[in-house]
C-alpha cells in the first residue's frame, strides 16, 4: 500500500472555476500529484460512488470541496466525504461563503426553478414541468436530488477545518494549502488560509489614497476614464478592498478592476455586506439627508454588490420572506 | 466567527431590586427570579428591597467574595442613576467594576408598562440580555499618563492675560503669545470702559505690568502659532516669533528712533486714522513700552541703506541683524483668547461707510475719544471743527438675515458710553441713538442706561428693524433716512455718524482653527465643546477658549472665561500627577489593520492618525473618548470598542430574544 | 394580523436618547412594551451588523435613536449613523426587510414625550407590516 497521503477533490454547486485553480497549478500539479495519491476527483478522473464507499473513515488526509450546498446529493456527498477525511477544506468562495451561486438566496426556491424551467426564453416547456424528486417512466423509477430552499455554505452543512478563499482561489493558495497538510504546518483549525488583513494592505494603489477619503458622487467603471494608479474609492468607484480579506495578490486591481469581495470578510467581521455599508457610508461626503439618499440610490443593487460572494454566510443568510 | 460560539463560562450573581414599591408592584418579581435562576451560568438570583442602600451594597460585596462571583447583573433603576454606586460595590467585593451589567427594569418596565404581565416579560428579556452580555465583559483599568503642566495662551487681551495670571499664580509656566508688538488687546486702546466709566488704562495697566514682570509668564510678542501637534497633557506647539529689530531688554521707549524715521504708513493702532513711522511704539502707553521696526515698510526692508534709527538710538538698541525664530513649546494645554474683529460696514453700502466723510466705526471712535489717539482725545471732524450733532447707529451687520444674525451684546452699552463721553467732551452736542431693540442684560446695564438716557441732548430714535436706516450725502452733510416704529420714513441730518458693527471672529481665526483643529462657526468664532455646560473647552481635548474668540463678550465676561479656562486646566493638569484616561476607549488590533484609512476622517477628536511608515493607523488613547464610531466603521473589525465590543452587543441582542426562544 | 405583537430593538445613545427614555420613565409616560433597548455610547456605534443581528434573532423592527444633529455628545457621531442609515434603507428591502422596519430618529434628554410617541408609532407601523418571518 502506498505511503503517500490520500487526497480528494469534489464539487458541489459551483461553476468549475475552483477545479480550474487546481489545473492552473501548471507544472506544480505534477509535484502535488507526485506527493499524494488522489483517491477521488470526479471532475478530472473516472470515479464512482462505489470507489468512495470503499474508502475507510478518516482515510483521506484532506478533501477539498468547492461549491455551495443546494441539493440533497451535495449534502450527502459532503457528509460522506467529511466522514472519510481527516481534514475537510472549503475550497473557493462558494464552499467558503456561498459564492456567486449564493446570490440565489435573494429568491425563493420556487422562483429559481420557475425562472429556469419556465421563463427563460430558450426553454420550451409548455406543460410547465418542474424537476421532480421521483418519476416513474416506462416502469422504471427515475430520481433527482432534492432542491433545497436555501443555498448553504459547506460549514453550514458539515464541520469544516480550513477555508481556501477566492473566486477562484489563486493556484498558489491551493498549492500552499495542500503543502501545509503534507508538511504538517497548518494554522489553528478554522483558519482561512490567506492573509489576515484586508486587501488594502497589499494593494499596489494604497499609497495613492488620501488620508481622508471623501466621495461626493459614486461612479461605475464605464462612466469615467479612471486613473490606473489611483485608489478606486478615491475616484468614486466602489471597491470592496477595505472589507475583503487579502491574499489574492490583488489580481483584479492589477487588471484595473475594483475588488468585488470574493475572499470574504476578515476574521472579526460577522457580515461582510454590513461592513461594506459601514465603510462606504463613512466616506460619503455629505451630512444632508436628502443628498445622502441620492448618493445611496446611486449604488446599483447594493445588496447584490455587498453580498456578491457572501450572502449565505451573512447574518441573515438569505432574503427573509413573509409567508 | 459567530456569536455564542465559544461562550465563556462565568459565575454570575443576579440581583433584582424591588426599589421599594416601584418595581415590586409593577413586575411579578418571583416569576422574574425563577426565570433568571434557570439561565446559564447564574449562580443565584435574589430579590432585595432597596439595593442602593448601604445594606444592599454590602450584600453584593459579601456575595462576590463568598460565592466567588465573576460577574454581577443588577436589575433595578437606570444605570444613569446607580451604575456608579454598584460599580463601587463590585470594587469593594474585589471585582473589577466593569464586570457589572444593569437591566433598567424600573424606567423601562415598571414605570412605563401598565400591564404587569407585559412588564414581567420585558424584564425577563432585559435580564437575559444583561446576562448574555456580561459574560463577554472584560475588566478595564483606568489608565494614566504623565503630563506637561505648562500652558500656552494665545492672545494677550483681557481674556488671555486673565487666564495667564490665574495659571501663573498657581506657579504654572505660561507662554503668552501675542501677534502684535504690545499686550492688552483692544481694551488697552479704549479711554473709558462701561458701566462704571473707569479709565481703561488705570484699570488695565497694573495688570499688564504684572503680566510683563511675572516670573512664571513668558510674554512672546510679535509671535503666532504655526503648528500644534500632540494632545492634552503633551502638546508641542511651534511658534513663529518675528524679529523686533530692537532689543526689548534695553529699549526704554524714549522715541528717539521714531522721530528720525523717514517712512510714514497708516497707523493700524489708530484704526488708520493717522500715520505712524516704520519704527514705532504702537501708542503712548503701549506695554511693553518698546519700539519695533516694521520691516515690511522700513527702507532697509526694501533694500535701502537707511540707518537713521540706529544712529538716533542713545542706547544702541537697534539690531538690523535680528532674525525671526521658530520656538517649539512643550505645553499641556492651550488657551485661545484671540478676540474679535468687527464687521466691515463697507459690505453694507446703506451705511455710507468709506464713501461719506464723517462716518466712523466704533473702534475708530474709541481712538478719537482716547487721549492717546490721533486727536489726543479731542472730538473733531476732519475739518478740525467739533460736530454739533452725532448719530450712534446700533446693530450694523447684526441681527439681520443679510449679514450676521447674532447680537453682539455689547454695542448698546458702548453706544450709550459713547453718548456720555461725547456729551462730556462737547457739552451741548446733540446725540441721537438709532436702535431697534436694546440689549441691556445683567445687573449694571439698565441702571447705566437710565443714567445716560436722562442726560440732556440724548435722543433715542427707535427704528422699525435693525437695518431700517440709510446714510446719504447731501450738501456736504450726512443725511440719515430711517424708518421709525410706525413705519414712517424720517430724515435727519448729522455731522458725524458712529456705527456699531457686529463682532465677528478675529482675522486669522480660520488659520488658528486649522492649526489647533477646532471648529469655527459661521460668524468666525470658535466652537465650544458644549454651548451650555462646556463653554470654555473645545472638541479637541486640551484646547480651551476664552473671551471673544468664543463669541461676543463684554470685558467682565472675557475675564471670567479666561479664569474659567485656567481653572479647568489647573484642576486636571497637576505637575507630577498623571492624567486619568477614559477606560472605555477604542483599541486597534494592529494585526488586522490594513491601513485602509476609512476611520481616519471620522474621529472628531483627531485621535486617529495614519502612520505613513508602518502603513497603519494609530489610535491615541489620550484623545479617544470612546464614542464607538470608528469600530462601527472599520471594515476589518480591527478596532475594538472597550465595554461596547461587537461580541458584547451581539450577545446582548441575542439575549433580548432568549425568553421567546426558550418558550 | 390579529394578536401580533411586534418586537422592536432600539439602539439608544447614552447621552440623549437613553436619557430621553429615562425621562419618559420618570414621567410615568406609558408606551408599548414591545421595545427592547440596547444602550450604546453614541448612535454612531450602531454597526449595521448589530441591526442585521437584531433582525436575525427576532426583531420585527429596529429603532436607532440619537442626539439631535448639532447636539451630539461626540460632535457628529449621529451624522455617521445618518449616513449608514441612508445606505441601509436602500439595501434592506433587497433582503426582504421593508425599509419601514428601520427607523432613525433624534431624541433629546428632555424629550420623554417624543420618545414614547416615536416608540408607539414604530410599534404601530411594524404591526401593520406584520411579523418578519425568517428562514428556518
Amino acid at each position: 500500500m502506498s505511503k503517500k497521503q490520500k487526497i480528494a477533490f469534489y464539487w458541489c454547486s459551483s461553476c468549475g472555476g475552483c477545479e480550474e485553480s487546481v489545473i492552473d497549478l501548471g507544472q506544480d500539479i505534477l509535484k502535488v500529484a507526485g506527493a499524494v495519491e488522489i483517491v477521488f476527483w470526479p471532475v478530472a478522473m473516472d470515479f464512482k460512488y462505489a470507489d468512495l464507499a470503499a474508502i475507510h473513515d478518516n482515510e483521506i488526509a484532506v478533501t477539498l470541496i468547492n461549491g455551495s450546498i443546494r441539493t440533497d446529493e451535495q449534502e450527502h456527498m459532503a457528509k460522506v466525504l467529511r466522514k472519510k477525511s481527516k481534514l475537510l477544506m472549503a475550497h473557493g468562495s462558494c464552499a467558503h461563503l456561498g459564492g456567486i451561486v449564493g446570490l440565489a438566496n435573494f429568491f425563493e426556491a420556487a422562483e429559481v426553478l420557475g425562472r429556469s424551467y419556465k421563463e427563460v426564453p430558450s426553454v420550451h416547456n409548455p406543460q410547465g414541468v418542474l424537476p421532480q424528486k421521483k418519476k416513474v417512466e416506462s416502469g422504471r423509477e427515475l430520481t433527482l436530488p432534492g432542491f433545497h430552499d436555501t443555498v448553504r455554505t459547506l460549514d453550514q452543512t458539515v464541520p469544516v477545518d480550513y477555508y481556501i478563499p477566492g473566486c477562484p482561489p489563486t493556484p498558489e493558495l491551493v498549492k500552499d494549502a495542500i503543502m501545509m497538510v503534507l508538511e504538517d504546518r497548518l494554522p489553528p483549525r478554522g483558519s482561512v488560509l490567506a492573509d489576515r488583513k484586508a486587501l488594502c494592505e497589499t494593494c499596489p494603489r494604497r499609497d495613492s489614497r488620501p488620508d481622508k477619503v471623501k466621495i461626493s458622487a459614486l461612479r461605475r467603471v464605464y462612466e469615467i476614464e479612471w486613473d490606473p494608479h489611483r485608489c478606486f474609492l478615491d475616484q468614486g468607484i466602489i471597491c470592496l478592498g477595505p472589507a475583503t480579506r487579502g491574499g489574492c495578490m490583488a489580481r483584479c486591481i492589477q487588471a484595473n478592476m475594483p475588488c468585488r469581495g470574493c475572499f470574504g470578510p476578515t476574521d472579526n467581521v460577522l457580515d461582510q455586506g454590513a461592513k461594506c455599508v459601514s465603510f462606504l457610508a463613512a466616506i460619503l461626503d455629505s451630512t444632508d439627508e436628502e443628498e445622502l439618499q441620492t448618493m445611496a440610490k446611486a449604488i446599483p443593487d447594493p445588496a447584490g454588490l455587498f453580498y456578491r460572494y457572501s450572502l449565505p454566510s451573512s447574518l441573515l443568510r438569505r432574503k427573509v420572506s413573509i409567508w | 466567527m459567530g456569536t455564542g460560539a465559544m461562550r465563556p463560562r462565568e459565575r454570575i450573581g443576579v440581583y433584582i431590586c424591588e426599589c421599594g414599591p416601584n418595581i415590586k408592584e409593577a413586575v411579578h418579581i418571583d416569576d422574574v427570579v425563577h426565570f433568571a435562576q434557570g439561565l446559564e451560568d447564574v449562580i443565584f438570583a435574589k430579590v432585595f428591597g432597596l439595593l442602593c442602600s448601604s445594606e444592599g451594597k454590602e450584600l453584593i460585596a459579601r456575595d462576590i467574595k463568598a460565592q466567588k462571583l465573576t460577574r454581577v447583573v443588577i436589575a433595578a433603576c437606570s444605570p444613569k442613576e446607580h451604575e456608579m454606586t454598584f460599580r463601587q460595590a463590585l470594587e469593594k467585593g474585589g471585582l473589577n467594576p466593569f464586570l457589572l451589567q444593569m437591566a433598567n427594569i424600573r424606567e423601562q418596565c415598571a414605570w412605563v408598562i401598565d400591564d404587569k404581565d407585559l412588564a414581567t416579560e420585558k424584564s425577563k428579556a432585559m435580564i437575559a440580555a444583561a446576562i448574555q452580555r456580561v459574560v463577554y465583559h472584560e475588566p478595564l483599568e483606568t489608565r494614566e499618563i504623565t503630563c506637561q503642566a505648562d500652558v500656552l495662551v494665545v492672545g494677550a487681551g483681557v481674556a488671555g492675560i486673565s487666564a495667564a495670571l490665574a495659571l501663573a499664580q498657581k506657579r504654572r509656566k505660561v507662554y503668552l503669545v501675542e501677534k502684535s508688538p504690545c499686550i492688552g488687546g483692544k481694551v488697552a486702546r479704549y479711554e473709558e470702559i462701561f458701566p462704571h466709566l473707569e479709565c481703561a488704562s488705570c484699570v488695565l495697566d497694573p495688570i499688564l505690568d504684572e503680566v510683563l514682570h511675572h516670573d512664571h509668564i513668558e510674554v512672546l510678542t510679535l509671535s503666532e502659532p504655526q503648528e500644534a501637534l500632540g494632545f492634552y497633557g503633551n502638546f508641542v506647539v511651534k511658534v513663529h516669533k518675528k524679529a523686533r529689530y530692537i532689543n526689548a531688554e534695553t529699549c526704554i521707549g524714549c522715541g528717539a528712533c521714531v522721530e528720525v524715521c523717514p517712512v510714514k504708513v497708516a497707523n493700524e493702532y489708530n484704526e488708520g486714522l493717522d500715520e505712524r513711522k516704520a519704527v514705532y511704539i504702537p501708542y503712548a502707553g503701549a506695554l511693553p513700552n518698546v519700539a519695533v521696526i516694521d520691516w515690511e515698510h522700513c527702507l532697509r526692508g526694501q533694500g535701502e541703506a537707511c540707518h537713521a534709527c540706529k544712529e538716533a538710538c542713545p542706547f544702541g538698541c537697534v539690531d538690523y541683524e535680528e532674525k525671526d525664530q521658530i520656538l517649539a513649546l512643550k505645553v499641556g494645554a492651550i488657551v485661545l483668547a484671540t478676540g474679535f474683529d468687527i464687521f466691515d460696514p463697507r459690505k453694507a453700502p446703506q451705511y455710507g461707510y468709506g464713501e461719506i466723510e464723517g462716518i466712523y466705526t466704533s473702534l475708530e471712535f474709541e481712538r478719537l475719544l482716547s487721549s492717546t489717539g490721533p486727536t489726543e482725545g479731542q472730538l473733531l471732524l476732519k475739518n478740525g471743527t467739533p460736530p454739533h450733532n452725532i448719530a450712534l447707529v446700533h446693530c450694523v451687520g447684526s441681527r439681520t438675515s443679510r449679514f450676521y444674525t447674532h447680537c453682539s451684546g455689547v454695542c448698546c452699552m458702548y453706544s450709550l458710553k459713547f453718548a456720555h463721553q461725547a456729551m462730556e467732551k462737547l457739552p451741548g452736542v446733540s446725540i441721537k441713538e438709532f436702535y431697534s431693540d436694546l440689549c441691556l442684560w445683567g445687573k449694571e446695564s439698565q441702571g447705566f442706561f437710565n443714567r445716560v438716557s436722562q442726560e440732556n441732548g440724548i435722543e433715542l430714535m427707535r427704528m422699525q428693524g435693525p437695518d431700517a436706516i440709510e446714510m446719504v450725502e447731501k450738501d456736504g452733510h450726512i443725511l440719515i433716512k430711517y424708518t421709525d416704529v410706525c413705519g414712517a420714513v424720517q430724515e435727519t441730518p448729522s455731522d458725524m455718524v458712529v456705527l456699531a458693527p457686529a463682532m465677528e471672529g478675529a482675522t486669522g481665526a480660520q488659520q488658528l482653527a486649522e492649526i489647533f483643529d477646532i471648529s469655527q462657526g459661521k460668524e468666525g468664532f470658535f466652537v465650544e465643546e458644549h454651548a451650555t455646560v462646556a463653554p470654555v473647552s473645545t472638541a479637541r481635548d486640551g484646547v480651551f477658549l476664552a473671551g471673544c474668540a468664543r463669541g461676543p463678550e463684554d470685558i467682565p465676561g472675557s475675564v471670567t472665561e479666561g479664569q474659567a479656562a485656567a481653572g479647568a486646566i489647573l484642576s486636571r493638569l497637576i505637575p507630577g500627577e498623571k492624567l486619568a484616561l477614559e477606560p472605555m476607549t477604542a483599541e486597534l488590533d494592529e494585526g488586522l489593520c490594513s491601513g485602509c484609512k476609512i476611520c481616519v476622517g471620522l474621529c472628531p477628536y483627531r485621535a486617529i492618525t495614519y502612520d505613513d511608515i508602518r502603513k497603519r493607523i494609530t489610535i491615541n488613547e489620550v484623545l479617544c473618548r470612546g464614542c464607538g464610531v470608528c469600530p462601527a466603521a472599520c471594515p476589518s473589525g480591527a478596532i475594538k470598542a472597550h465595554h461596547f465590543t461587537d461580541m458584547e452587543i451581539c450577545a446582548e441582542i441575542e439575549g433580548l430574544f432568549q425568553e421567546a426562544l426558550d418558550r | 394580523m390579529k394578536g401580533f405583537e411586534p418586537k422592536i430593538v432600539g439602539f439608544l445613545c447614552n447621552w440623549c436618547s437613553y436619557e430621553g427614555a429615562d425621562a419618559a420613565g420618570r414621567a410615568r409616560k406609558s408606551y408599548p412594551a414591545n421595545l427592547r433597548v440596547v444602550k450604546v455610547m453614541c448612535s454612531g456605534r450602531t454597526d449595521p451588523q448589530f441591526i442585521l443581528q437584531a433582525f436575525k434573532v427576532g426583531a420585527d423592527g429596529v429603532l436607532i435613536l440619537g442626539c439631535h444633529p448639532g447636539d451630539c455628545h461626540y460632535k457628529e457621531g449621529n451624522l455617521q449613523t445618518l449616513k449608514r442609515y441612508a445606505v441601509l434603507k436602500e439595501m434592506l428591502p433587497q433582503l426582504g426587510i421593508e425599509s419601514e422596519r428601520l427607523r432613525l430618529d433624534w431624541i433629546s434628554a428632555s424629550e420623554g414625550d417624543k420618545f414614547a410617541q416615536v416608540v408607539s408609532d414604530m410599534v404601530e407601523q411594524v404591526r401593520q407590516l406584520g411579523p418578519l418571518v425568517r428562514p428556518s
